[in-house]
């Protein structure tokens, strides 16, 4: 008996062993997700869209060629997705990811969902347990989506979390704090992968905090490096504030959007946000850096390489959180690795992306702040804001992403035309209320929004497409000619890079706030996705 | 003894109850605590001053951003006008402070942690904006009024039931306007012209040309309703003109027209109606 049963267990144990055996070999064969060469790789493979703007650049260019000028008319939806979520005032602003037919999908008040590409059913859902008491995060409970690397998503939270998660369940590998959000932090923005690190940032510069830039080791949470975008006292920068390391403390800064990255330089690039108080400039004169920067890190150490701010001392809530795309162009006749940005106050800028040189500054809306940029590199300023028609506070463009065209040239944004009235007053500081500092008056009557493609040699108007009002949509190109954008009376369009000319409209039913298409081929069918309101709708040619 | 005992076991029996309902008293009320808060029909503040002052501020910086800095709201987010929350009678500062505490399920509007002083501030402060009672200098002879609403106003505004749609709906008019905005309205209606009212004028590729008030417009489509009160929309593409007018659809009332005793009796009519509606 004895001997059978210690035979038993023998024989259980090697049956055991053939099992996980062979279920690693198993293992080894199915997907075992991203890895960094691949998201390096970018749209090599044009059935996956592994990082928020489909690779590093920033530049939002599909190489897929499917749909075309001639063809865009027979788009038809093939799927629609309801995240049965709403987002107080703002939008669904979420680029979805894709690996192997499966989409990776975050919501408005983190939820998240995996989704066949095919069918848009789900695979499996996730909502976080969100506290009662959020501060930015209960305004702007928005997401942009997912980092992504082998198995594990990594998405932030209105409550200021990084959450790792396994891409087959949902379910949470782990967690940590970036900041506390009773004074005023949150997070939304699509956490960055690259080498070894996932790289985020923070909102809450309408509060008194201090915004960062982090980096985290993707396996266990633990935080590689930190960037504060407000320097301490003493720092370099810090003299551009006054001394006092309370002011500073609550100096604001956020770096809410995601920035880009140059693999080769290994330099991360990314926008710095509004000084608090937003509004009321008086408690901290000076220049205030970093904030309203372009700021480029060392993506090793984290430590700052280079920054270029575009308004200093800003009164008028224009937070630098804006795309930056990388590109190597021409310019003067020379190959040139340049950063471009088109920046909510009115100007388009291009940036030597090696040492931070300006090398192009012009409006590309009808901003009355300033009209040029001095030699010195700095504006010349006009209007401070209490004389009205700046634009307002949400700016010339913003967030919603822009797109570049390299075989054009072309950049390609969503210009807003506005009028606002800024009337600045000292506020308070109290944890976990905000501190805008003043009030503004937006002329609703003088609004109105564009689609505009900009020459980047020189900043020039080649062609637009107008909006009756200011706009939020986000843009896509691909390599067949065709730009994508949404605008916020709800419309999908497709439009002939080249020209301009309207070719395909969709009504989606809400505003296209925040969100940019994105691209992808499955079973030879071209995709492109789109989220407006509570939908997700995926748009292919009509099949016969 | 027994009985005795009986007796006593009894009155034990109440004490413990008595105990137990007054622990669970204490235990409801603190569970129960914010909602009794919540019912609290008046606000303590009321008579002070200093609230309805410190309540601007804290709106200015808490608020502004999505109500605009007047209160009167941003439509592009669907941020409602706050100076008119109290003018058709059924909101009371209990609800406003349900309101801003509990945010609008569903809308822009989130829950807001505010200490209770401060939401009552707040409360103060919209209330002393509101457009609550400004119909006091509203006197005219609601009968000859009504006789001159029917002549000239019904065919496209309505009253509690009655009348046209080219024009905003006027049942309540006179507690969300100004004596003053009411008359500017009738006397120049072009010199301020209102969402969803605007005027438009288009012509169709067969030469038809159609006056009406834009209802909605995108980059591609426009809706109106024509001047026969039609729902009509059109792609921008089928027409060969489309003009923003400036010029409202409605005519001008000028003392000659309308002397500024009609106009009294004419709010009068409306003021009537309003508070028909309230009662």
């Amino acid at each position: 008996m004895k001997f059978d049963y210690v035979f038993r267990r023998a024989t259980a144990s090697l049956i055991l062993s053939v099992v996980v055996l062979n279920a690693t070999l198993l293992h080894a064969q199915t997907n075992a997700g991203p890895s960094y060469d691949d998201i390096l790789k970018g749209f090599d493979d044009p059935g996956r869209w592994l990082t928020y703007s489909g690779d590093y650049s920033g530049q939002r260019h599909s190489p897929l060629r499917q749909i075309t000028p001639e063809n865009a008319h027979q788009l038809r939806p093939v799927w629609t997705f309801q995240t049965g979520t709403t987002t107080r005032g703002r939008g669904f602003e979420t680029t979805p990811l894709i690996d192997d037919g499966v989409l990776y999908v975050t919501g408005s008040n983190n939820y998240a969902w995996a989704i066949d590409a095919r069918t848009g059913r789900t695979f499996w859902q996730y909502r976080r347990n969100l506290p009662d008491d959020l501060t930015y995060g209960a305004s702007a409970p928005v997401n942009r989506g997912f980092g992504m690397l082998g198995n594990s998503l990594f998405m932030v939270t209105l409550d200021a979390h990084l959450l790792s998660f396994d891409r087959r369940s949902g379910s949470i590998l782990w967690d940590v704090e970036l900041a506390d959000y009773h004074v005023g932090y949150a997070a939304t923005l699509a956490p960055l992968v690259i080498d070894g690190k996932v790289i985020i940032g923070i909102s809450g510069g309408e509060y008194a905090t201090r915004g960062f830039i982090d980096a985290y080791d993707p396996e266990t949470g633990d935080r590689i490096w930190r960037w504060n975008s407000i320097p301490g006292p003493g720092e370099p920068g810090s003299e551009t504030w006054p001394d006092d390391p309370e002011i500073l403390a609550r100096g604001g800064g956020g770096t809410w959007m995601n920035g880009s990255y140059d693999p080769d330089l290994d330099l991360i690039y990314w926008g710095v946000g509004n000084p608090n108080p937003d509004y009321f400039g008086d408690l901290r004169p000076g220049d205030n850096l970093y904030s309203n920067s372009l700021v480029a890190l060392e993506a090793e150490t984290g430590r700052l390489r280079w920054h270029y701010q575009f308004t200093p001392h800003d009164l008028n809530d224009w937070d630098s959180n804006q795309m930056p795309v990388l590109a190597d162009i021409e310019w003067a006749g020379e190959p040139r690795q340049v950063v471009m940005l088109a920046n909510r106050n009115g100007f388009f800028y291009v940036l030597d992306r090696v040492t931070g040189e300006l090398l192009l500054g012009k409006p590309f809306t009808a901003t009355t702040w300033a009209r040029e940029i001095g030699a010195d590199g700095r504006p010349v300023v006009l209007n401070d804001g209490s004389n009205g028609c700046l634009p307002d506070p949400w700016g010339s463009t913003n967030f919603m992403p822009p797109s570049y065209y390299p075989e054009l040239g072309l950049f390609f944004v969503t210009a807003r035309e506005t009028c606002a009235t800024f009337v600045p007053e000292e506020p308070q500081f109290v944890p976990g209320q905000a501190s805008f500092g003043g009030v503004v008056f937006i002329d609703n009557e003088k609004g109105s929004g564009a689609l505009r493609a900009l020459d980047v040699a020189t900043g020039d108007l080649r062609w637009e497409f107008t909006y009756p009002s200011p706009t939020f949509g986000g843009v896509m190109t691909t390599a067949s000619g065709l730009v994508f954008a949404g605008d916020h009376e709800g419309n999908f369009m497709a439009f002939n890079a080249r020209t301009g000319e309207n070719l395909w409209h969709y009504q989606t039913g809400s505003r296209i706030w925040g969100a940019a298409p994105m691209t992808h081929i499955l079973d030879g069918r071209q995709y492109v996705l789109i989220p407006s309101g509570t939908t997700l709708t995926a748009f292919a040619l009509g099949e016969d | 003894m027994n009985l005795e005992f009986s007796v006593k076991s009894k009155q034990t029996d109440i004490w413990w109850f008595t105990r137990l309902l007054q622990q669970g008293m204490v235990v409801f009320s603190l569970i129960a605590l914010p909602g009794l808060v919540y019912a609290q029909e008046v606000n303590p503040l009321e008579s002070d001053p200093r609230a309805t002052r410190a309540g601007g501020a804290l709106f200015r910086a808490q608020c502004a951003t999505c109500h605009a800095p007047d209160a009167k709201g941003i439509q592009s987010i669907d941020a409602p006008d706050l100076t008119t929350l109290w003018a058709l009678g059924d909101r009371t500062d209990a609800s406003v402070f349900a309101s801003i505490r509990s945010g609008v399920p569903g809308s822009i509007m989130p829950p807001h942690s505010f200490p209770d002083t401060e939401v009552w501030m707040l409360v103060s402060y919209l209330k002393s904006i509101g457009n609550a009672s400004n119909t006091a200098s509203i006197a005219g002879d609601a009968g000859h009024g009504a006789e001159l609403f029917a002549a000239n106003c019904i065919t496209c505004h309505r009253v509690n039931g009655e009348g046209g749609s080219l024009g905003p709906e006027l049942s309540v008019i006179t507690a969300i306007r100004s004596r003053q905005a009411l008359v500017s309205s009738i006397r120049n209606p072009s010199a301020i012209l209102v969402n969803r009212y605007r005027p438009v004028s288009l012509l169709t590729r067969d030469n038809r040309r159609i006056h009406g008030t834009v209802k909605s417009e995108d980059a591609f489509s426009i809706q109106v309703m024509d001047s026969e009160q039609n729902l009509r929309a059109f792609m921008k593409a089928d027409l060969q003109q489309l003009t923003h007018e400036t010029r409202s659809l409605m005519p001008e009332f000028a003392i000659g027209i309308l002397s500024d005793s009609d106009l009294d009796d004419l709010l009068g009519f409306l003021d009537s109606q309003r508070r028909n509606r309230a009662n």
